[in-house]
């Protein structure tokens, strides 16, 4: 994490700005929305939207872990985890709530 | 335990695990797709996020699917289900009652390592209440397990009481969080004890009735029988033994926690009676079960009643710590090593003077005990933080320690100032503000050792305080004692006390840099030249200051004596009672000049290496390793410059070469050796100093002589023979 530079890095051709640029703006609309991520080890954890970046690496805030249903043993009870980030390649699967999603243009309602 | 996951299968309903009302609540949309195409539109390196949220914060971020950050991740991958208490009794995966003896061996012994995991710093949750059996002991059946269990959990609560109480722990020492779990509140101490004690009075029933005296056996070969009985009498043994040692560590605790002085004998004996039955628990230790699954794949062993992931849900989102249960084998040298330490905290209520009490912290400090003995050793010296080992109030130990240390007549019985009024109010609330920060001395030393210093920088600033107020009631003290007894004075006397403890602490904050492996070799010289030419030399002047004091009360005693009685008192010469300080001051200034003068030299011939100054300089690290020292008035902070200019080898004609200061530090340290070897009674830290002090003699004596002067190899420092000072070797 701490090798990424800030945003706005090498410059872009031209054709290629409208499509990153609304990809952003996508992305963008979807910060601090609640988000449901699932892990390839079969948790999921749910927690706030705040970063993200090419290689789908995304951090949640105030995040919650929920066990995979096989496991009884305390199960339903989530674990705090607060700010946690999860890696691109263990992402399996990611959802929002679809509440929040009413002002954002572009996910969901979309396809 | 180990239990195949399929077993039950009531998880309908449950979906991903995520509850009713989450489920309800809300309608989540899978995004995955076009999230994921949208990412891949960012450029490299960019990060998408909220204003509020920079760089910085997702530093703080914990990684999933990393196994040295991610607690959940090690629960989540082992094949098999984690049960609690009641669920494992229920499917019948641990046993309640009729426990055979070598599972109860088995049991116990895990819990002592779990025990000493546990003090050794790492969580409850992780060590001791890994054992299911702990978690409810209402539960158990079998009476001994029950009283152990119900033993057990005393012993960790009155430990993390004590630890708590003393507070000289940080995160590193100790973890003091009992995640909700119940430590037999609800049951006394005493009837615990009594519990173990009736445990342990039916099992000698056993080891006697079992014992091979009943057997009138002609031959020498045993009949089958017979061995099994032998066998049977030795694991009766065995549980005995350990449910006796559990006892008596617990009442030994139990005695520290009482007020009296007198029940620290009481636990030392205790703690001596606990000790003699370990090489009987050592040697019994393999009739206990042992765990059950392979733990050569790194996974932790299985015992019955263990479950180590049992809680692995209720630990802390922070990194998750892997606690390894230390082994069997090792428990007993630990107890025996935890025990001696606490024999030697009983010891410190023998010792009356606040010097000697303030000696005896360091010198225990020096082992690096842990954290149970230190905090014992603090809650012994304060109890309930009033007085000192619960009788002398800490002001009287101050005025003691004055007395001892120079003599000053306002606290003499023969000086008018002793009943003097304002006199009185004066030193009493002197000796009240050096309370605080004394006991807060004491307490630093409870720490550990890298902690030590941080703190022992930290609390110059208030000896400062007091050096500053010393002055100020001497000088008030002195214009009293001179319109009542124009003879006698009152100067520096406070004083002088204070800025000798200032500068003890000063010595000791340098000192343990070399202890905690702080400085670069490129530091060496000036550290050890502030030790020789400044502290050292500021320590020595203030003892004999106070030497000189004591000799001038001590002579108008004699006078006052001898006008009242005629007889002629015999002259005895009397040992100095800060001689022995003095001359190890001598020592130690001698040995650091040694070493200052060996970096110097070692420097001229190009074998100390530098590093590339490029954002800092000699002078910013020089700054940052005295800075502690600059909210001191006396002695004054020796700036830079000023260091430079009084070590500047020009001022001498003509300038010395390393030849010449290797042999000045060959002369330094033949000088140490002579003082300490005419030190009457050598205690091991003189011993230690000679170690290094005798090749290093040598070392330079060849180097002046200009062995390997061409070698371009460095130097190499073993401080393994003393902490402070290295022996230096040339390859």
């Amino acid at each position: 994490m701490a090798t990424m530079i800030e945003e706005n890095g090498p410059s872009i051709h031209e054709s290629e700005v409208s499509s990153s640029s609304q990809a952003r703006q996508k992305l963008e609309g979807l910060l601090n929305k609640n988000m449901r991520i699932r892990m390839t080890d079969g948790r999921t954890l749910v927690g706030l939207f705040l970063c993200t970046d090419r290689d789908c690496n995304v951090i949640l805030g105030s995040a919650q872990e929920f066990l995979k249903s096989t496991d009884t043993f305390s199960q339903g009870e989530p674990r705090v985890l607060g700010l946690a980030m999860i890696p691109g390649h263990h992402v399996v699967s990611i959802e929002v709530e679809a509440d929040s999603l009413d002002d954002t243009q572009g996910f969901g309602a979309s396809h | 335990m180990v239990m195949k996951s399929s077993v039950e299968d009531n998880d309908t309903g449950w979906g991903l695990g995520i509850p009713e009302k989450m489920k309800n609540n809300a309608n989540w949309v899978d995004i995955t797709h076009e999230f994921k195409g949208s990412c891949k539109e960012l450029n490299l390196g960019e990060l998408l996020h909220d204003k509020l949220f920079g760089l910085f914060e997702a530093m703080s971020a914990i990684e999933m699917m990393d196994p040295k950050m991610d607690a959940g991740m090690i629960g989540n991958q082992v094949n098999r289900k984690v049960l609690n208490f009641e669920q494992a009794i229920k499917v019948g995966a641990i046993k309640v009652k009729d426990l055979s003896l070598p599972e109860l061996i088995g049991i116990i012994d895990t819990c002592f390592c779990c025990l000493i995991t546990w003090l050794e710093g790492h969580s409850l949750a992780q060590t001791v209440f890994t054992c299911l059996y702990v978690h409810n002991p209402d539960l158990i059946e079998e009476p001994a397990l029950k009283a152990f269990a119900l033993g057990m959990l005393k012993v960790c609560d009155i430990a993390r009481e004590k630890v708590n109480k003393a507070a000289v722990f940080e995160e590193e020492d100790f973890q003091a969080m009992t995640y909700g779990f119940k430590m037999a509140n609800n049951v006394t101490d005493l009837r615990v004890t009594g519990m173990l004690k009736d445990v342990e009075d039916e099992l000698q029933k056993k080891v006697k009735v079992s014992s091979l005296d009943n057997f009138q056996s002609e031959s020498l070969h045993f009949s089958e029988i017979e061995r099994q009985c032998i066998f049977i009498h030795q694991q009766c043994l065995a549980l005995f033994n350990r449910i006796k040692f559990t006892r008596l560590l617990l009442t030994a605790l139990i005695a520290f926690t009482k007020k009296e002085t007198s029940s620290v004998g009481e636990a030392q004996k205790l703690v001596a009676q606990a000790a003699d039955l370990l090489s009987a628990i050592h040697s019994s230790i393999q009739h206990g079960i042992q765990s059950q699954n392979d733990t050569t794949k790194g996974d932790h062993p299985i015992m019955m009643g263990f479950e180590p992931l049992v809680n692995q849900r209720l630990l802390p989102p922070t990194f998750p710590r892997y606690a390894k249960i230390i082994k069997r084998e090792d428990m007993v040298a630990y107890f025996s090593k935890l025990i001696e330490r606490i024999k030697t905290v009983c010891d410190v209520i023998n010792t009356t003077n606040l010097h000697g009490i303030l000696d005896f912290f360091c010198e225990f400090s020096e082992q690096s005990p842990c954290v149970l003995s230190r905090s014992l050793l603090q809650t012994t010296f304060l109890i309930d933080n009033k007085k000192v080992f619960g009788t002398h109030l800490m002001q009287d130990m101050i005025k003691d320690a004055l007395r001892y240390f120079v003599s000053p007549p306002v606290l003499s019985y023969k000086c008018c100032l002793f009943n003097n009024h304002q006199a009185k109010d004066y030193i009493d609330s002197f000796v009240t503000h050096c309370s605080r920060p004394f006991c807060s001395l004491i307490q630093i030393h409870g720490h550990n050792r890298a902690r030590q210093r941080d703190k022992l920088g930290h609390i110059l600033e208030e000896f400062a305080t007091l050096q500053d107020e010393a002055e100020k009631v001497d000088a008030a003290l002195h214009s009293l004692l001179m319109k009542l007894e124009p003879q006698r004075q009152h100067l520096a006397c406070l004083g002088t006390w204070i800025l000798y403890h200032n500068l003890r602490i000063m010595i000791q904050y340098l000192l343990s840099g070399f202890e905690l492996e702080l400085y670069s070799m490129h530091e060496y010289y000036y550290i050890y030249w502030y030790l020789s030419e400044f502290l050292y030399a500021w320590l020595m002047s203030t003892l004999s200051r106070a030497d000189s004091s004591q000799m001038a009360e001590e002579r108008i005693l004699e006078e006052q004596l001898k006008g009242r009685s005629s007889k002629k008192t015999k002259k005895k010469k009397k040992v100095r009672p800060l001689s022995k300080e003095i001359t190890m001051s001598q020592a130690y200034q001698n040995m650091c000049a040694g070493m200052y003068k060996t970096m110097v030299a070692l420097d001229m011939d190009g074998k100390v290496r530098k590093p590339q100054f490029e954002l800092d300089s000699e002078q910013v690290r020089y700054e940052h390793r005295f800075a502690p020292f600059n909210s001191v008035v006396t002695p004054p902070p020796v700036h830079y410059i000023q260091f430079k200019e009084m070590s500047d080898l020009k001022k001498y004609n003509p300038p010395p070469g390393s030849a010449d200061l290797y042999l000045a530090a060959s002369k330094h340290f033949q000088q140490a050796k002579l003082i300490l070897e005419n030190v009457p009674s050598p205690d091991p830290e003189v011993n230690r100093i000679l170690k290094v002090a005798k090749p290093n003699i040598v070392v330079m004596k060849l180097l002046a002589g200009g062995h390997k002067k061409e070698t371009k190899v460095l130097p190499e420092f073993d401080f393994s023979a003393h902490k402070y000072f290295p022996v230096v070797k040339i390859i």
